[in-house]
């Protein structure tokens, strides 16, 4: 028996049966659909943490005072958490060899004057450094100017937001603004960069460490970032800062390093079993649309009764009736299959252009996986009811009993 | 496609020969003999009617005749061939080149046209589609039907739609017809058209057997068996 005969055999079946092809064929696309739509969904989520992350730099060492960790004992018995200071900052900076640059972060909010107008802020303070570190953007005027951080000048560089609002489209630069009470001098102003590890960069001020520090009377660092020369020497670059920290800190790791990779890992193995619940979900869907291809297979081999018979009488081998019959499953499926595939396809693609910000789009590799699964399971559940139709028995079949 | 078997009779000259065949089915806690004991031959172009009230046996007799069931003792040699030792795929074979089958109720597939129907045992023989469809043609065009090859059976009168089948039993160049009460759904006019036809192709050298209730179609042929009760009673 030709191919092309069994598969024109098979299509004037499920022509003349319109209803009830078309009803499997949506079966299996929602299937498919749900798949794909699912697991984009799963995949973005992934992508867009790895994206928010990657705005912390694969270079990025951050020393957070205090120890995160829970370890047995009371946290009392590990000694006072020092404070992290200029001079661990200057410290890394001289002495760490795999270490480019390093800027002390303080924090502190208040309230930001000009001609009336007020805004509450987030102060950071800073050095020169952190531009790069932090991989920011000017917008116009300069960042922090270079210089011993200790002898800040009064000067200060606004967030796109913060310019925009309080200055009302007139420039801001040379402008003398009151920060906390300080008056200082608009330098320049941040380009767009949104939120990142829980920082809008937009809604907030920079001023020299030594002028926040004193302004909001600290006297210890919020957070110390460190860039590796590299993304390889990260490692090597932890493990000297810890050392030179722990040297300062008399041989106690009362601080915590974070790196982008360990972020990342964390989310990542979250995300993935996320999006493998999902995908489960979905394949739940799928073995749903195969139980339907089977019940639509056994409605029409009971139907055809008296046609297998007469195949049977014609000379149709067994082997070859099995064959019609897994011809159809294997159509209804495979179409099934490609429309789903389009539709999933459609549905990320308007989702991802409703939602730009999420990087929703579909992958190949889970194209061919769930069309691959689609087609076995509707030739394996289409292979039991075509069993049923070559088996019958010829001289019953013709008479119409199965 | 494997050489078609010889067509040849068997030493005996007979064609279908069946010793003591009976078929026996269970029916719940009873047996039914529908075949009991029956011997008998069929030369080689025979025309032979068989006859006998509902239950007697004459279907059976005919399924076990066409390879569509097997005899549950005895033997039946088809061409000399011992049948019940054949596979179902054999089988399937010897359906294929050598028998031709004629229903009551057509059994044509509705959903294709008259020379779709009649290409259905090329197709199953693996015959490539531009000589299937000259055969078919042929075919139909024999019994008379070269206009009607695009109908399909719902466009057909009842008398069309069972010559289609018999241009369908004749296409593979079978030797032996088996027609289970071929005129059984058909008016006088129409039935005696068909027995005509039939009687004209076992003219050109095929061996008949016919199932019928009707006494003037069996007054066709020239051998008439009557059955009752699974035994051929008159010969």
């Amino acid at each position: 028996m030709r191919r092309n005969d069994l598969v024109q055999l098979a299509w004037e079946t499920l022509r003349l049966h319109r209803l009830r092809t078309g009803l499997t064929l949506a079966a299996i696309a929602i299937g498919v659909t749900a798949v794909l739509v699912l697991t984009a969904l799963g995949d973005a989520a992934k992508a867009f943490v790895v994206r928010e992350f990657a705005g912390v730099g694969s270079n990025l060492v951050i020393v957070v005072p205090g120890r995160v960790e829970t370890s047995g004992g009371m946290p009392a018995m590990g000694g006072t958490t020092r404070d992290l200071t200029l001079e661990d900052t200057d410290a890394i900076a001289h002495q760490a060899g795999t270490v480019r640059r390093v800027a002390p972060f303080s924090l502190g909010s208040g309230t930001i004057e000009y001609e009336g107008r007020s805004r509450d802020v987030r102060v950071v303070g800073s050095t020169s450094n952190f531009l790069e570190v932090r991989k920011l953007t000017l917008s116009g005027g300069q960042f922090l100017p270079p210089g011993d951080p200790r002898q800040g000048e009064p000067v200060v560089v606004l967030g796109q937001k913060v310019a925009r609002e309080l200055f009302q489209g007139q420039n801001p630069l040379g402008q003398l603004v009151r920060v906390a009470e300080w008056r200082l001098r608009v330098i320049g102003v941040l380009g767009a960069k949104g939120v990142s590890i829980g920082i809008d960069y937009d809604d907030l001020v920079i001023v020299p460490v030594s002028v926040d520090m004193k302004m909001f009377n600290q006297t210890g660092l919020f957070r110390i970032m460190v860039e590796a020369v590299s993304p390889e020497s990260v490692p090597v670059a932890l493990g000297q800062v810890r050392e030179i920290l722990m040297r300062r800190h008399d041989d106690e790791e009362d601080f915590t390093l974070i790196t982008q990779d360990a972020m990342l890992k964390t989310f990542g193995s979250v995300i993935d079993a996320l999006t493998a619940g999902l995908a489960g979900i979905a394949a739940i869907s799928l073995a749903v649309a195969g139980i339907g291809i089977m019940n639509v297979m056994l409605v029409s081999v009971s139907e055809r009764t008296g046609e297998v018979g007469l195949l049977k009488a014609l000379g149709a081998r067994r082997r070859q009736i099995l064959d019609v019959f897994l011809a159809e499953a294997l159509m209804l499926s495979s179409g099934g299959a490609l429309i789903g595939v389009a539709a999933g396809v459609a549905v990320i693609g308007i989702a991802a252009a409703i939602w730009t910000n999420i990087p929703l789009r579909p992958s190949l590799g889970w194209i061919l996986l769930v069309m691959t699964l689609a087609v076995i399971a509707g030739v394996s559940f289409g292979l039991m009811p075509a069993r049923r139709a070559s088996a019958l028995p010829a001289a019953d079949a013709l008479r119409g009993r199965s | 496609m494997s050489a078609s078997p010889p067509a040849a009779p068997g030493p005996d000259g007979a064609i279908i020969r069946l010793d003591h065949v009976s078929r026996v089915y269970q029916v719940g806690e009873s047996e039914v003999r529908a075949l009991d004991d029956v011997s008998m031959a069929i030369r080689p172009g025979e025309f032979v009617a068989i006859m006998g009230p509902s239950g007697s046996g004459k279907s059976t007799m005919l399924n076990v005749l066409g390879c569509l069931d097997s005899p549950t003792s005895g033997s039946y040699r088809l061409a000399g061939e011992a049948v019940e030792s054949l596979s179902e795929d054999r089988l399937a074979e010897v359906r294929q080149k050598r028998i031709g089958f004629i229903f009551q109720a057509y059994h044509l597939v509705g959903r294709m046209t008259a020379a779709r129907n009649v290409e259905l045992p090329l197709i199953f023989a693996g015959v490539e589609p531009a000589l299937r469809r000259e055969r078919a043609q042929r075919a139909l065009a024999s019994v008379g039907l070269a206009r009607r090859i695009t109908h399909r059976p719902d466009q057909l009168s009842g008398g069309e739609r069972q010559r289609v089948a018999i241009a369908r039993a004749l296409v593979m160049e079978p030797s032996i017809l088996l027609a289970d009460e071929p005129t059984g759904n058909l008016d006088t006019r129409a039935g005696e058209e068909i027995v005509a036809l039939l009687e004209r192709v076992n003219r050109d050298g095929l061996t008949l057997v016919l199932v019928t209730h009707d006494p003037r179609v069996a007054a066709h042929a020239a051998r008439a068996l009557r059955m009752r009760d699974g035994r051929i009673v008159e010969d």
